[in-house]
């Protein structure tokens, strides 16, 4: 059941985008490479702003998805009310609130790893509060229905995965996570999001399947199974040292977007002082060409006017980005 | 479908039988699908929901709506390795066999209930493995956890984690009390001490990991709860830890699911205080509907996980 649509398609009239279309996909290059572009805009509290800032987010990009269904992905972790463990609501409704006004269908669906009272979470995470008929518009990735969708090049030990009918059907999926350090995978940022999209319904709390399939492998295959991908990551107030649960908040004051997951998780990376190329599922989706500073057109923010240093544990610090 | 212990009660008090919330047994029966099993919320009908609906009919001392095609919904999951798949679509069994195996053997039929605990028997997490642990030892010099912690993976060919082997211990007490087995015997030990090796710092139980990295990772209040169920007739006194923590989770109410388990686990030691609040949380799924319903039943006395 997987979907015909690919990111081209919504990036018709967008000449940035349609120049970054199709090229993510494992270790693939191009003769000429088209320059992904990445939004990074300054927002520095989940204020009402925050609204406006969206829509200016989804116009720089210049999305065509009037009558298309979008799926907004937050990633939904743990019942902590105010921490920074989840993507924040209030970022969630006002790109909900930009995608409808963009004439877009649009409905929010997560599948945590860990925690099975998925609506629960979202209420513990003030989802309901701040999103009117959430629970109308919500789908939990874990109990969807589901179809066997097969890998064509696989580069994990994965060879098919059971995935929810919610997200194969969607024509747009926006992978919303928040930026974070990752005690396995370095950072999770759009790419590991996608963790959620498989069903613990099949394959359990957490989905365990991926790991031992290699965890930067299966997020590389995740990234090309859906190549309707596009990431908005939360770096208004992030997490660093043991993140993705046990960290400490970080002020990264930024919203980090585009088309191209790859290169916007390589700017985040970049934001928070990681290496792109050591994080591996970075590379095997999208090649060192994919990631490099050159191949990524940046829109809004100088990436070095944002830079933070997200503090990393022991065991990640050769992840650290030394400029030259 | 009777639970002895509540029809005696009943009949020696002269109680009309089991006055737990015939409402929350209602929503269930109108939750069903026109196929016979039971959907999460909305949509398909899966394994686990429909397991919990019929252990919360058992409770409440009638059968299922339409049991004919309840049944032949169930039997269409099982796969021809005698484990059970999450919903007829998936070709895989899974951990969703435990909670086959829950049920009554008269449920489902004796011979594909015995062929599901066989499966039961044969399936355990991946460091179990003597190939894994050889690989283990040949890169890091020494071998991983002791061969005597023997729980259940979600899915096959993965490591095992707390639920999976919570739900496989239950199922196979169950089994144990019909019909004592040394097999039966030995692997539910293993299975407990696998559970009491993943215990948190804290004393409760989250997924599996205790630890990552070197840092302690805290307690989830469903696996903690359904932990202390699977260790009911373990040394109280080495579970005190975890009785408090449920204790303190309980009063902090965060899903009706973690409410049920904490009770349950708790009641199965006879550690529910008794100043402890109605749940208040709702029930937002299936399956929350019908554990909360399991647990108001154990409270009166019919614990449908272990009888």
């Amino acid at each position: 059941m997987q979907n015909g649509l690919t990111r081209r398609g919504f990036l018709i009239g967008c000449p940035l985008g349609a120049a970054a279309a199709g090229l993510a996909g494992c270790g693939r290059t191009a003769a000429a490479r088209p320059r992904s572009p990445v939004d990074i805009t300054r927002a520095t509290a989940y204020s009402q702003d925050i609204y406006d800032t969206m829509r200016r987010v989804l116009a720089s990009h210049k999305l065509n998805v009037r009558g298309r269904r979008v799926v907004l992905k937050p990633n939904l972790v743990e019942f902590e009310p105010g921490s920074v463990i989840n993507t924040h609501p209030m970022l969630v409704h006002a790109t909900l609130e930009a995608f409808r006004e963009l004439g877009a269908s649009v409905a929010i669906a997560e599948g945590p790893g860990h925690r099975r009272s998925t609506l629960d979470l979202a209420d513990a995470a003030g989802y309901f509060q701040t999103i009117p008929g959430f629970e109308d518009i919500f789908t939990d990735l874990n109990l969807d229905e589901i179809s066997r969708v097969r890998l064509a090049r696989p580069v994990s030990r994965l060879r098919s995965l059971y995935l929810p009918h919610t997200v194969l059907a969607s024509d747009l999926l926006v992978s919303m996570p928040k930026m974070k350090t990752h005690h396995w995978a370095g950072a999770t940022l759009s790419m590991k999001n996608l963790f959620g999209i498989v069903p613990g319904g099949v394959y359990g709390w957490p989905k365990n399947v991926l790991h031992w399939a290699g965890i930067h492998q299966s997020i590389a295959d995740l990234h090309t199974l859906f190549p309707n991908h596009f990431a908005i990551v939360d770096g208004i107030v992030g997490m660093d040292g043991n993140g993705p649960i046990q960290g400490q908040p970080k002020a990264a004051g930024v919203i980090v977007s585009g088309p191209d997951p790859v290169a916007v998780d390589a700017t985040c990376c970049r934001i928070m002082q990681i290496e792109p190329a050591r994080i591996d599922y970075l590379t095997l989706a999208g090649g060192l060409e994919g990631i490099a500073e050159e191949n990524i057109r940046q829109i809004g923010e100088k990436l070095e006017t944002v830079e933070t240093r997200f503090e990393l544990i022991m065991e990640l610090r050769e992840l650290r980005r030394t400029r030259a | 479908m009777a639970c002895p212990t509540v029809q005696l009660i009943a009949f020696l008090e002269g109680l009309p039988i089991l006055e737990i919330d015939s409402g929350a047994l209602e929503n269930i029966r109108a939750a069903q699908n026109p196929d016979g099993g039971w959907p999460y919320r909305r949509g398909g009908s899966w394994t686990e929901p429909t397991v919990y609906a019929l252990l919360a009919h058992q409770a409440g001392l009638t059968t299922a709506p339409r049991s004919a095609e309840t049944l032949a919904w169930l039997c269409a999951a099982q796969q021809p390795d005698g484990g059970w798949t999450p919903r007829p679509s998936v070709d895989q069994s899974t951990w969703v066999t435990a909670l086959v195996a829950l049920l009554p053997p008269e449920t489902i039929g004796a011979a594909r209930h015995a062929r599901a605990v066989k499966w039961l028997l044969g399936v355990s997490g991946m460091e179990s493995s003597p190939l894994l642990r050889l690989s283990v030892f040949l890169r890091d010099g020494k071998l991983p956890d002791a061969p005597d912690l023997n729980g259940w993976p979600w899915f096959p060919g993965t490591a095992a984690w707390v639920t999976p082997t919570c739900l496989g211990v239950l199922a196979l007490k169950k089994c144990y009390w019909r019909q004592p087995s040394t097999d039966l015997r030995e692997r539910i030990d293993q299975a407990q001490t696998f559970l009491l090796a993943r215990r948190c710092a804290d004393g409760g139980w989250n997924h599996g990991s205790a630890r990552a990295l070197g840092y302690n990772s805290d307690s989830y209040p469903e696996t903690t709860g359904q932990a202390l169920l699977a260790l009911a007739g373990r040394d109280p006194a080495k579970l005190e830890a975890g009785f408090r923590l449920a204790q303190r989770f309980l009063r902090e109410q965060r899903s009706a699911a973690g409410a049920a388990w904490l009770r349950l686990g708790l009641l199965a030691h006879q550690q529910l205080p008794a100043d402890i609040p109605l749940a208040t949380m709702p029930c937002r799924t299936l399956p929350d509907t019908a554990l909360t319903f399991l647990a108001a039943a154990a409270e009166q006395g019919c614990n449908v996980f272990l009888e």
